[in-house]
Formats: C-alpha cells, sequence, structure tokens
C-alpha cells in the first residue's frame, strides 16, 4: 500500500491527497470516530471471536402489515390475523407462523422512516447508507463490512451475495471505491418475473459461474495449462513488479485455490440430508439460506441473500402493487420457513451467537389499500429486523399509530439502522474509507443515532 | 526508392504552378513533432534534476500494440501486426498513429472515452443508461466531424433542455446533447460541480453545504455557480414532462435551505455581463471555454496525457488545486499553450504525445527511480477497459458475436458483451492501479469466450491455425502470438512452446497442446495489460 505515496512532490513535501489517504489509514493523525469509538470497543465482545453477518434482502420493499406489524383492528390491517409469538407482548402476522417461535432471538424495528419512494433510489440508500451522489461511487454495505471482518488469506471470498437482483439498482450491490477486491461473489442470477426455477434446479442455479472448468477440459489438461501460463507469467513479471499484474497473478491463484479445495464442496447442496433441505424449501431464496449457512460455517462473514421472486407472482419482488394479500401470503410461505430453518439450524451448529441477520428491503407499504388490493411505496413508517448474535433479541424497538401511517415512538434513518449494525458486529461506524473523489468517507454517515437498546 | 531524374524538375515546375507569389516552397514547420520534442524536453528535464533513469525504448511491437489500444481501443489484427512490424519506413510509427487518429476507430473508442466521462452517472442509472445510445450519437457526430473541443463544450453547455424531446427519441437514434442534464438531474448544483470538475478540473463539490476545507470555495460560490443552471419548472400536463424554464437573461437561485437568492457569477468572483436575451448559459459556455480562462485548456490537455500515461501532470485530473500541483507546470502549460492554438485540436496533442519518447518508453522497470509514476521514466502498466478487453479478445480469438450482442438498451446484462462488461467495469482507482477480481479470473480462464476460442470444435481461429497447410509448428506458434499479444514469440518461448506441441501435450494431440498454448497467452498478463 505504501507505495502509492511515492508520488511525492519534489520539496518532500506531501500533497494534500496524500495526507489524507495517511490520515484514513491511521498512519497519520488520530482516528476521527470520536464517541461511537467507545461504543464500538464495548460492543466487540471477544476479540477472538469472529463475526458474520447474513443480510436478507426483500427486494421490492416488503409489506410490514403483512409482516412484522400487523394492525388487524384497523382497516388498514386488511384480512390478516395476528398471532402470539415466544415473547409475550409481541405479535406478528398470521403469515408467519415459525419465525413467531424465534421471536427471542430477534428484535423488530418498527418505525423505520426513511424518505425515498423509488425503487432505484431507495435501494440504493438502504444498501449503501447515502443517496446516489454525482461522481462518488458508495460501497455496499456487504464490501464495508466483509473488509472489516474479512481474512484476508482466506479460501473463500469475503462477501458472497446469493442471487442478487441487480438490474432495479446497479450501483447498490458493487464495491464501488473500495475496489474489487472487496467485490461479492455473485452465486446465481437474480431471477425476474417468471418466477423462480424448478424445485431441483434451485441447486443447480445456485452455483459460482465459471468455477467449474468447461467440459471439455480435463484436469491434467486444466494443469498443463496452468504451468504453460505459469511460464509466460515468470517472464512478465520479472520487468513488472508489483502493480497490475501482481493482481491478476494473485487473482488467478485465489481462483486456482477456489476451484481445487474445499470451497468448491461448499456449494455441493446435495451434500445436505434431504429432510433439512425440505425444512428449508426447495426454492430459490430457501436453498439460498442453506447455502448461506454453509458458507459462514466456513468462515465466510458476510453473506447477502436476495428474495426476487416467488412462483405465482408476476411482478418484482414484495412490489404488491396489485392483489396484495395472495402475493405476500405466496411470499411469506417461502420467507417463513427459509429464514426460521436458517435460525434453527445456526443455533443447533452454536453459531447464532456470532451471525448478526439484517432483514430488510428498500422500504414498507402503504397502510391504505389502494383499488387493486394492493400496497404502493411507503418509506414514512415500515419495519425491519436485526436478529441472531450482537443484538438483545425478544424486543420490538418504535412504534406505529393504529392506522400504521405514521411513526409515533423513535424513527429511524437507514443511517441508524446501519450504525447499529455495525456496532453489534464490533466495527467502528464512523471508520473512515476513502472515496473515489478524493474525500474521506465514513462507513455510516455521521449523523447516524444507533440504537443503543438494541446492541448486547 | 530510386528517383527519376527529372522528378525535381517536374517538382519545381509544378510547385511555381500551384503556389502563385511563392518563389520557393517553404517545409511547413512539423508542429506535430515540435510539440513531442518540448514534451520530451521538460520530461527530460525532470529527470536530470532528479538523476531518474528513464527505461530504454519500446520496440516496435510494443509501440504497436500500445498504441492501437490507446488510439483505437483494441488490439491490432494479425494482418495489421505483420504489416506494420514488417514495414521498413523510418517514420511508420508516426505514420501508424496518423491512419489510427483519422481512422473509424478512433471515433468509436473516444466515442465511449468521453460518454464515460460525461455521463458516468449511466453505470448507476437505468433511466441515465437508456440515454446513452442518443449521447453517443452526439458524440460520434462531433468526433467524426472533428468538432474543435471548445466548440463542443459550447455545445453541450448551451445544448437544448427540453425532456420531452430526450425521452421522444424512438430507439436514441437522434444525437441528444441534452442527455448531459437528464443525467445530473437536472439539478443546478449537480449541473454547476460536474461543469466545474469536467471542464476546469475543479472540485467545488464540498462547498455546497459547508466552506471548503483546504480551496478557497466558499459555499456562496458554489450556488452562484450552480445559478447559471436555474431553471422553473412548468406543470405540464398529464404524462408529459415538465417543462423548463430557464431565465432569458439575468440568472438567479434560491440557496435551499435558506432565504438567500443568490445571481449567478462565475467561480473567478467575476460578474456576468448580462445582455437581453443572452441566455445564462451562453454567458457560461463562453467564459469556461475563453482563452483567458486558465483552466481550460489545460485541463483538458492534462486529461488527454492522462488517458495515455494512465497518470496525469496533474493528478487526480479533476483536481487543480494549489494543494495538488502539477508534476511538470511548464509542460502542462506549454501542451496547453499549443492545444489553444491549434484550434483545440485533441488528435494534434494525441499525434504530438504518441511521437514523444516519453510515450515510446518500455514499460519495464530497469532501475528503481523509474517506480514513481509521475516521473513517467518508464510507461506504466495499465488495465483495460471492459470494452478495450472484449474488443480486443474478439479480435484475437475470431469470436463471432451474436445478434444483438450491442443492443444498447440490453439492461438485464445477458449479451455476452454486456456480462463481460459488468465483470470488468471500470475502476474507480484508474488503470494503473487495476486490481484482478477472483470473478474475473475464473472468467478468463473458464468462461464461454475463452473456451470457444480454444476448444478444438468450436473455435475458427485454433482450426484455421492448426491445418493451414502453409504453417510448421513455429508458424503457428507465432500466429497465435500475433494473434494475442500482437508479438511474435522470442527464440527461447519458441523452442519451449514448440516442443510441448509437438509432444502433443497430456492428450498427444499437437491441436490440443495448441490450444493449451492459446489458452496460457489468451489469459496472461501480457494479453490483459496494455504495457
Amino acid at each position: 500500500m505504501l507505495e502509492r505515496f511515492r508520488g511525492k512532490l519534489p520539496s518532500g513535501v506531501l500533497s494534500r491527497r496524500d495526507l489524507l489517504r495517511l490520515s484514513a489509514a491511521g498512519v497519520v493523525g488520530g482516528s476521527a470516530s470520536g464517541w461511537l469509538e467507545g461504543l464500538a470497543a464495548q460492543t466487540a465482545g471477544h476479540p477472538a471471536r469472529r463475526r458474520s453477518c447474513i443480510l436478507l434482502w426483500m427486494s421490492g420493499g416488503p409489506s410490514q402489515l403483512e409482516t412484522f406489524d400487523p394492525k388487524p383492528d384497523h382497516e388498514n390491517g386488511g384480512p390478516v390475523k395476528a398471532i402470539e409469538t415466544s415473547v409475550q407482548g409481541i405479535r406478528v402476522s398470521e403469515y408467519l407462523p415459525r419465525l413467531a417461535r424465534s421471536m427471542d432471538d430477534m428484535a423488530i424495528v418498527r418505525s423505520m422512516n426513511t424518505k425515498e419512494g423509488d425503487h432505484t433510489r431507495a435501494t440504493y440508500m438502504m444498501r449503501t447508507g447515502y443517496l446516489p451522489q454525482g461522481p462518488v461511487h458508495y460501497p455496499t454495505l456487504g464490501s464495508l463490512l466483509s473488509k472489516k471482518l474479512g481474512q484476508g488469506d482466506a479460501e473463500l471470498p469475503n462477501f458472497v451475495s446469493i442471487a442478487p437482483f441487480k438490474a432495479i439498482s446497479p450501483g447498490a450491490f458493487e464495491a464501488g471505491f473500495l475496489g474489487p477486491q472487496f467485490a461479492p461473489l455473485d452465486v446465481g442470477q437474480g431471477q425476474f418475473p417468471g418466477g423462480p426455477p424448478a424445485p431441483d434446479d434451485a441447486a443447480r442455479q445456485l452455483q459460482v459461474d465459471n468455477l467449474g472448468r468447461p467440459g471439455d477440459v480435463t484436469g491434467e489438461q486444466f494443469n498443463a495449462r496452468l504451468a504453460l501460463l505459469s511460464d509466460l507469467e515468470r517472464g512478465f513479471s520479472g520487468g513488472h513488479p508489483g502493480g497490475p499484474p501482481q493482481s491478476h497473478q494473485a487473482a488467478y491463484e485465489q481462483a486456482v485455490r477456489m476451484m481445487r479445495g474445499d470451497a468448491r464442496t461448499a456449494f455441493q447442496l446435495e451434500a445436505e440430508p434431504p429432510a433439512l433441505r425440505d425444512a428449508y424449501g426447495r426454492n430459490g431464496f430457501g436453498q439460498g439460506c442453506l447455502l448461506a449457512r454453509r458458507l459462514i460455517e466456513r468462515g465466510v462473514p458476510f453473506v447477502e441473500v436476495s428474495l426476487n421472486s416467488v412462483a405465482g407472482n408476476q411482478f418484482f419482488g414484495w412490489d404488491t402493487h396489485a392483489n396484495n394479500f395472495e402475493s405476500v401470503k405466496r411470499l411469506t410461505e417461502v420467507l417463513d420457513p427459509g429464514w426460521a430453518t436458517l435460525m434453527s439450524d445456526l443455533k443447533a451448529r452454536g453459531l447464532l451467537d456470532s451471525t448478526l441477520i439484517v432483514w430488510m428491503g428498500e422500504f414498507g407499504r402503504t397502510p391504505r389499500i389502494n383499488g387493486n388490493q394492493g400496497r404502493d411505496h411507503y418509506p414514512a413508517a415500515w419495519s425491519s429486523v436485526l436478529a441472531g448474535g450482537g443484538i438483545r433479541g425478544g424486543q420490538v424497538v418504535g412504534r406505529t399509530g393504529a392506522d400504521g401511517m405514521r411513526v409515533e415512538e423513535r424513527p429511524v434513518a437507514v443511517a441508524d439502522l446501519l450504525a447499529t449494525v455495525c456496532l453489534s458486529l464490533g466495527i467502528d461506524p464512523m471508520e473512515q474509507n476513502m472515496s473515489n473523489v478524493g474525500r474521506p468517507i465514513r462507513i455510516v454517515s455521521p449523523d447516524a443515532k444507533p440504537i443503543r437498546e438494541l446492541l448486547a | 526508392m530510386r528517383v527519376h531524374w527529372r522528378l525535381p524538375v517536374v517538382c519545381l515546375v509544378l510547385n511555381m504552378a500551384f503556389a502563385p507569389g511563392a518563389r520557393a516552397q517553404q517545409v511547413a514547420p512539423d508542429d506535430v513533432q515540435t510539440l513531442a520534442d518540448a514534451i520530451d524536453r521538460f520530461i527530460a528535464a525532470r529527470w536530470n534534476e532528479g538523476g531518474v533513469q528513464p527505461a530504454p525504448a519500446a520496440n516496435d511491437e510494443e509501440f504497436l500494440r500500445r498504441a492501437y489500444l490507446d488510439v483505437a481501443g483494441r488490439i491490432p489484427m494479425v494482418s495489421e501486426a505483420r504489416k506494420f512490424l514488417d514495414d521498413p519506413a523510418p517514420n511508420k510509427r508516426r505514420a501508424l498513429v496518423d491512419r489510427l487518429v483519422d481512422g473509424p476507430a478512433y471515433v468509436r473508442h473516444f466515442t465511449n472515452v468521453w460518454r464515460k466521462v460525461l455521463l458516468s452517472e449511466a453505470e448507476n442509472s437505468f433511466q441515465v443508461r437508456f440515454l446513452v445510445p442518443g449521447f453517443e450519437a452526439w458524440l460520434t457526430k462531433q468526433l467524426a466531424e472533428r468538432v474543435p473541443y471548445d466548440r463542443m463544450v459550447r455545445e453541450l453547455l448551451t445544448a437544448p433542455r427540453d425532456r420531452q424531446q430526450l425521452f421522444n427519441n424512438p430507439g436514441q437514434a437522434e444525437p441528444a446533447p441534452g442527455a448531459f442534464y437528464e443525467a445530473k438531474e437536472q439539478k443546478p448544483e449537480n449541473l454547476g460541480a460536474a461543469t466545474a470538475r469536467l471542464f476546469l478540473g475543479l472540485r467545488v463539490e464540498c462547498a455546497q453545504c459547508h466552506d471548503h476545507p483546504f480551496g478557497h470555495w466558499k459555499r456562496e460560490d458554489f450556488w452562484r455557480n450552480a445559478a447559471f443552471f436555474s431553471a422553473s419548472e412548468a406543470r405540464a400536463e398529464q404524462g408529459a414532462f415538465d417543462a423548463l424554464r430557464e431565465a432569458f437573461d439575468r440568472a438567479e437561485l434560491d440557496i435551499p435551505g435558506t432565504e438567500q437568492v443568490v445571481e449567478a457569477r462565475f467561480l473567478d468572483g467575476a460578474a456576468p455581463e448580462w445582455r437581453f436575451r443572452v441566455a445564462p448559459r451562453q454567458l457560461l459556455a463562453d467564459w469556461i471555454t475563453s482563452r483567458d480562462n486558465p483552466y481550460f485548456a489545460r485541463a483538458a490537455v492534462n486529461r488527454m496525457w492522462a488517458w495515455f500515461f494512465g497518470t496525469g501532470l496533474v493528478d487526480p485530473p479533476d483536481d487543480f488545486d494549489v494543494h495538488n500541483p502539477p508534476s511538470h507546470p511548464e509542460l502542462l502549460d506549454e501542451l496547453a499553450r499549443q492545444f489553444a492554438a491549434h484550434d483545440y485540436d485533441v488528435r494534434f496533442v494525441i499525434r504530438a504525445i504518441a511521437a514523444s519518447r516519453a510515450y515510446q518508453l518500455k514499460s519495464t522497470l530497469t532501475h528503481p527511480s523509474q517506480e514513481d509514476p509521475r516521473v513517467f521514466a518508464r510507461m506504466s502498466p495499465r488495465g483495460l477497459s471492459g470494452e478495450q478487453l472484449f474488443d480486443s479478445l474478439v479480435l484475437a480469438t475470431g469470436y463471432r458475436e451474436p445478434p444483438g450482442n450491442r443492443n444498447p438498451f440490453d439492461f438485464y446484462g445477458n449479451s455476452p458483451r454486456r456480462e463481460f462488461l459488468t465483470r470488468f467495469a471500470d475502476q474507480v482507482e484508474g488503470p494503473t492501479q487495476w486490481q484482478t477480481s477472483i470473478l474475473q479470473a475464473l472468467t478468463l480462464m473458464n468462461g464461454q469466450l475463452t473456451s470457444d476460442a480454444t476448444s478444438l470444435d468450436r473455435s475458427e481461429i485454433l482450426v484455421a491455425v492448426a491445418e493451414c497447410p502453409l504453417l510448421d509448428t513455429t508458424g503457428r506458434i507465432e500466429t497465435l502470438f500475433l494473434a494475442a499479444l500482437s508479438r511474435r514469440p522470442r527464440p527461447e518461448e519458441t523452442e519451449r512452446l514448440a516442443a510441448y506441441v509437438e509432444s502433443g501435450g497430456p492428450h498427444h494431440n499437437a491441436t490440443a497442446a495448441l490450444a493449451d498454448v492459446f489458452w496460457a497467452l489468451l489469459n496472461s498478463s501480457e494479453f490483459l495489460f496494455n504495457h
């Protein structure tokens, strides 16, 4: 890294840009995190314990009224009833029976209050913590967090994204100014209308592109090719030390390691008992959650699983502008078993305590039901959920009114939520990264007010 | 070449016939060479100051590939490579660059390059991506018609902001410079900041909310600059776009979140000379592109320098600031002066850069003093853009693109080209700091393009090379090297690889072994980088 600082002025004075870079790298001057730094240190827990995070991304904006903030006593609540959970006093929609039993490990934030109602911008904002702003390429949450949580020499990449549907907001799924070494490894393609693949295809879809040799290339031949390549590279890198050729070789080495090593087996879902695969649900999301558990087990610190479509729904994800109730029912029939099994599976393996699960979409849906029995975009009052390790489960943060239209208590902005996520993982949200416009940018916006009640 | 003895007489006669009034023809000064020499003088001066030892000169093979990639956006075809390498003419490098700069590949490549500079929002937004073809149509026209740079910028700055027209452009086929405004969301603050950064190399964004911590921009300066782009929206009927109405002359803006209204003023503090019915943007365009504006030409030539060397004389190139001085201030000044003197002809500057000794240095590191990219003592290895890489791979492998591969409205990344461009997107740190990702490595090793090019059934080029009766093993290897790396193999490479091919590799099949050699070439750093 320090080679970059050779571009000094003739007089030996560091340019302003160098100063900022050195400062961001912690080499010059002190950390600028202030009071949150102390909080981060407290919540880090035992330093040796490696933490992981799973983001369950609900494309389209899930309705809070049919999930975590039911209003059965108001006409806005529609026909959906509320059910008791394993925590007294907390009720959720009847569509989530299995999750209801895991409420001790979950904390619901009912007072999400953001301002973006456009899919592209809201997705970007929720996934990066910032609104799209001119030339700055903000990194997605997975890149920001895996940079802090990950190990440099791991066999598997530190950030895996399962079935992302990027088209709706292409900038929101990338490493941005952090650079491609923090880019996600994408597994499977996010589906758009037309439903998910048939059940037995779900596993085949969840593969890393190009991880396997082409069918007509044998192992021997592949090794021979690598040997030829190695000769060519030796010749070239001798005269060109460092820089792009060095990164090229490192990436190839890692890629080959992934091709050959245990890493490949991570994606072999057939190794799991059929009964467990059934419990997760034989669909893209369910099997994606299973894959996430396998990756977490193997030390991948950040995995995201997107729920973009289910059989029978004709539109994008949770974007239920029409026929809301039936559509959400189909979505929750996939969500409930998948997520609940993920949590119980992680718990059974002793991993839940060190794994934070974040559940959210880009916004919620209108409490008032529209003319098509649907709900439209609604960022003013909606729900997100944090579960697992690093947070105190079994509670609700914030409250919406009887009609669900407004947040009445403890409004939570995106920065507040993301700062809470950072702290529960032992990461200082005020830490800076150098952006592509020469300005250092904090992981989370400095006006964040983390939800202290949630931190363990 | 034998000169006929009559030739000089004929020349003189013709000369007298076609040059009325001129007794003897003056040799036109070679301005390109003059500027190239100036570049080298200034670069060498700094070497001498710092005791820097420059790398040796690049050989023909290295120059060939580099020039094609930088000017035409792709590697040369085998036939083009052979032609250049076997040409004995002493001035062939100049001639090559002249040819490339005047060709269609230049227009295609630089349409891409300028679009990425001017419409960078397309990476993150569907709406903007939709407008890319219309914007590129405008850029192509500017480049093909050799519109001087200052006129191109003036046209852009005074383009109509008719949103209805922008979206009612079937197939986005009509030139649409207005996309620039739409990409910045029509917001004055975005437009003011973008135009300052792109055309003057000035970063004023920080001052949007507070006084700039390092520079001297105050918040008010930012908003006064933005005011040139203020427009009021007139509500349109259902379904149509709101029309934007701009002031006829004097432009003003309300600073959001305050009660303050500011009148437009240039960034140097001068007040515009408002004239009736002369649009504010016209005045701004005149000020930006004025010969008296110290930043306009400098920012432009600095950008060109960064394209060809990977690092600008001012680096980063859009941050001209007292705290970020140029590495070679007199060189920057001279380039700017000559650019303006030659009618803001971008091709002229490119030709001069390519003719300089500095551009034609090897990229190998032969002395530690060459490590600092800002002394330009060797050419820094640079990553290729996704377009350069894909187009080069297509050429090297003879890959036949499926129909619709270049469909500009392919948003879901379904075509091989679109997938490739996403996988190999431009990196924010710039090409000299290129980082290869695991997915990129996997794509190059096992992906469709490579596997088709190296498969015995599917690769036309491989079959052609393997079965050509005029080639022996050495010849076959040479052809693959020329196709992928634009050079002939060195004797030790030929020896080693010919032995491998003739042994047949693990499958005892010479063609399969040839495919292995081709695979290695396509996955090498030498192929993947511009060096």
